[in-house]
């Protein structure tokens, strides 16, 4: 009786990966498609003609789909159909990953509209978007200067040239009526809330992972090496390919929801490089050299950037980071200035 | 307790040769004091290893004194494996950032290597009055707190318990009250670290110390030197925390970081 739950949980995961994989296809083929004809909106209405513009854009966009990845998804798209440049794509992307976490904390804050424990709901999203900004501020420029002087070549992957021209065969039948209906605002639309849909298949596809009956089980009460759980947060958001998803898996492994900070920032921060993978998944679906530049670009940079600071740093920006969120979490009125200024950025970048 | 010294003639291990007699003249019932011949400070050693000698036989205790050749790291390690000592004290360089890289720390070898307990003396000579013992509400820290609290019985100290919570909470639903607590308001809630810091003193109380117990909130090793700076003590006592085997490749050495990072005596109790 109960292997036979246990086979029916696996095709039942089973398929809704398939589910979400193919859905994230025909997503990322609609997105592209739309891409095209949205640059006098994005240019015109929107006013997205610089990279800092850009990088409003994806945090507003991620603030509105409540996620990172659609976003990220969304930019490459936008580039493989060259309404935006590979400089516009990389600072969406970087704005996506930040909006990401303020969603995080907009989630905590609906918990304390709801009588949590104020604090306890916003701590990982604070924290998440202390990490990630102070990651993308080290990794903006140097990422910039790579793609501007094009230290990183765009690859030619004849393998991948060819998946993605399989891919355009296979969804011809389903795109092509609907690109013949459509208009292209609408197609791109309906292409990020299909994403969309597909990360949230995909989450409910993976397995439960319990670390709890590992060694690592302690985790909760010892001070582990942060190259040691930098690696565990890497390899976990690999798997899970989402951060809220992998930060939760923590949560299980303290009876009382308690995680040492020591070993939560070096977490999130390998997480933060992992977070990637299906950005990069999209940029090689869509067959754009270019697209996978970008991607790359951004994995390097945050990469380097977090083991820098890792190896070489680690302790005053442990200091720095665990002082912010003393700091915000002190009293409202910190938090709310925290708050505002968050908002704000989007905007003020694109009224740059 | 059976102490060995240490000396190769340099200021430092001078200074933890005269912190080490006033200890051994109090706790100790049998001393050892190495001399290590490194370079051309052999006879300031010796005469330094001799009027530590002839203070302590003056307050009745037997002294034998070692001589080696080599590393003074290596030999006080090769040292303290002949013998079944309670506790090693030697001195610390505070050698900092690329100079610690490229020629490594002395004291850190003895307190990873050494099979005794090993007090590092470091910063200006001082009578030990107050002990602050570091609690990680681990297995290690009940022999931790009944070994400090022997010598401090011993040398007529103070102890003072610190647990350092450095949880966040993570889950929305998670009780934060305990991250923000006192020492008192968790051993009241008996929360698990009001426990243990209940079962730590009364450890402690069994080695005829009437210990306290503070909690502080933060960075664990930057409240453990905040607390010892804050509350002037006199010497930070932790466990050799890291084991053998996979522990050692995951868990951070907090005892080495405690070390590195301290302006007064540590003692690593092992």
């Amino acid at each position: 009786m109960e292997s036979q739950r246990g086979k029916r949980l696996i095709w039942k995961k089973l398929g809704l990966g398939l589910s979400g994989f193919l859905l994230f296809v025909l997503a990322l083929g609609m997105m592209k498609e739309g891409a095209g004809g949205l640059a006098p909106l994005l240019r015109d209405h929107l006013a997205v003609t610089n990279t800092a513009d850009s990088m409003g854009f994806g945090l507003l966009m991620a603030y509105l789909v409540l996620g990172g990845s659609p976003v990220a998804a969304a930019a490459v798209a936008l580039l493989s159909a060259s309404t935006l440049s590979s400089l516009q794509a990389f600072t969406m992307i970087a704005g996506s990953r930040l909006g990401a976490c303020l969603t995080v904390l907009l989630v905590g804050f609906v918990y304390t509209l709801r009588g949590h424990e104020q604090w306890a709901a916003l701590t990982a999203g604070i924290l998440s978007l202390l990490l990630t900004g102070s990651i993308q501020l080290g990794s903006l420029p140097m990422g910039l200067l790579i793609l501007s002087r094009g230290w990183l070549n765009d690859p030619s992957i004849p393998a991948l040239e060819g998946l993605a021209a399989g891919v355009n065969q296979g969804l011809e039948p389903l795109l092509g009526p609907l690109v013949a209906f459509l208009p292209d605002w609408m197609l791109f639309v309906a292409g990020v809330g299909l994403v969309t849909l597909s990360f949230r298949l995909f989450d409910h596809a993976m397995p439960q992972v319990r670390l709890e009956r590992t060694d690592l089980g302690q985790v909760s009460r010892l001070v582990y090496r942060p190259e040691v759980m930098f690696l565990m947060g890497l390899a976990i958001t690999l798997f899970t390919m989402s951060v809220s998803i992998s930060v939760g898996i923590l949560v299980p492994l303290s009876a009382r929801g308690y995680m040492r900070r020591e070993n939560i920032i070096p977490y999130i921060l390998g997480a933060n490089i992992s977070t990637f993978a299906d950005t990069l998944v999209a940029a090689a679906l869509l067959g754009d050299p270019r697209a996978i530049t970008v991607v790359v670009t951004h994995i390097v940079c945050v990469a380097i950037v977090s083991l820098l600071l890792i190896l070489l740093a680690y302790r005053p920006y442990e200091r720095a980071i665990s002082d912010a969120l003393a700091w915000i979490t002190r009293r409202r009125r910190n938090f709310t200035l925290f708050l505002s200024i968050i908002f704000v950025i989007p905007v003020a970048l694109i009224l740059l | 307790m059976r102490i060995l010294l240490c000396t190769n003639g340099s200021s430092h291990t001078d200074r933890a040769l005269e912190m080490g007699v006033r200890i051994a003249q109090k706790a100790a019932s049998e001393v050892d004091i190495l001399v290590v011949a490194e370079r051309d400070r052999e006879k300031k050693a010796r005469r330094m290893a001799k009027a530590a000698a002839a203070d302590l036989e003056a307050a009745g205790m037997p002294v034998t004194i070692h001589r080696r050749t080599g590393r003074m790291a290596d030999e006080v390690v090769l040292q303290a494996q002949t013998a079944p000592y309670d506790l090693v004290i030697i001195g610390s360089r505070g050698r900092r950032g690329v100079m610690r890289l490229l020629l490594g720390s002395a004291a850190l070898h003895v307190t990873g290597h050494a099979p005794a307990s090993v007090l590092i003396a470091k910063g200006r000579t001082r009578d030990l009055r107050r002990f602050l013992v570091c609690s990680s509400a681990g297995p290690v820290s009940e022999h931790t707190i009944q070994f400090a609290g022997r010598l401090a019985q011993a040398v007529g100290a103070s102890v003072t318990l610190l647990h350092v919570m450095s949880q966040l909470p993570l889950a929305a639903d998670a009780i934060s009250d305990d991250l923000d607590a006192s020492a008192e308001e968790l051993m009241q809630r008996n929360s698990r670290e009001g426990v243990h810091l209940k079962q730590m003193l009364e450890l402690l109380a069994a080695e005829g110390q009437a210990g306290r117990a503070v909690v502080r909130h933060g960075l664990v090793l930057d409240e453990i030197i905040a607390e010892a700076r804050e509350g002037r003590y006199d010497l930070l006592v932790t466990g050799a925390h890291v084991t053998p085997g996979l522990n050692a490749r995951l868990v951070g050495d907090l005892s080495a970081d405690i070390l590195l990072a301290a302006d007064r005596p540590v003692l690593v109790v092992r």
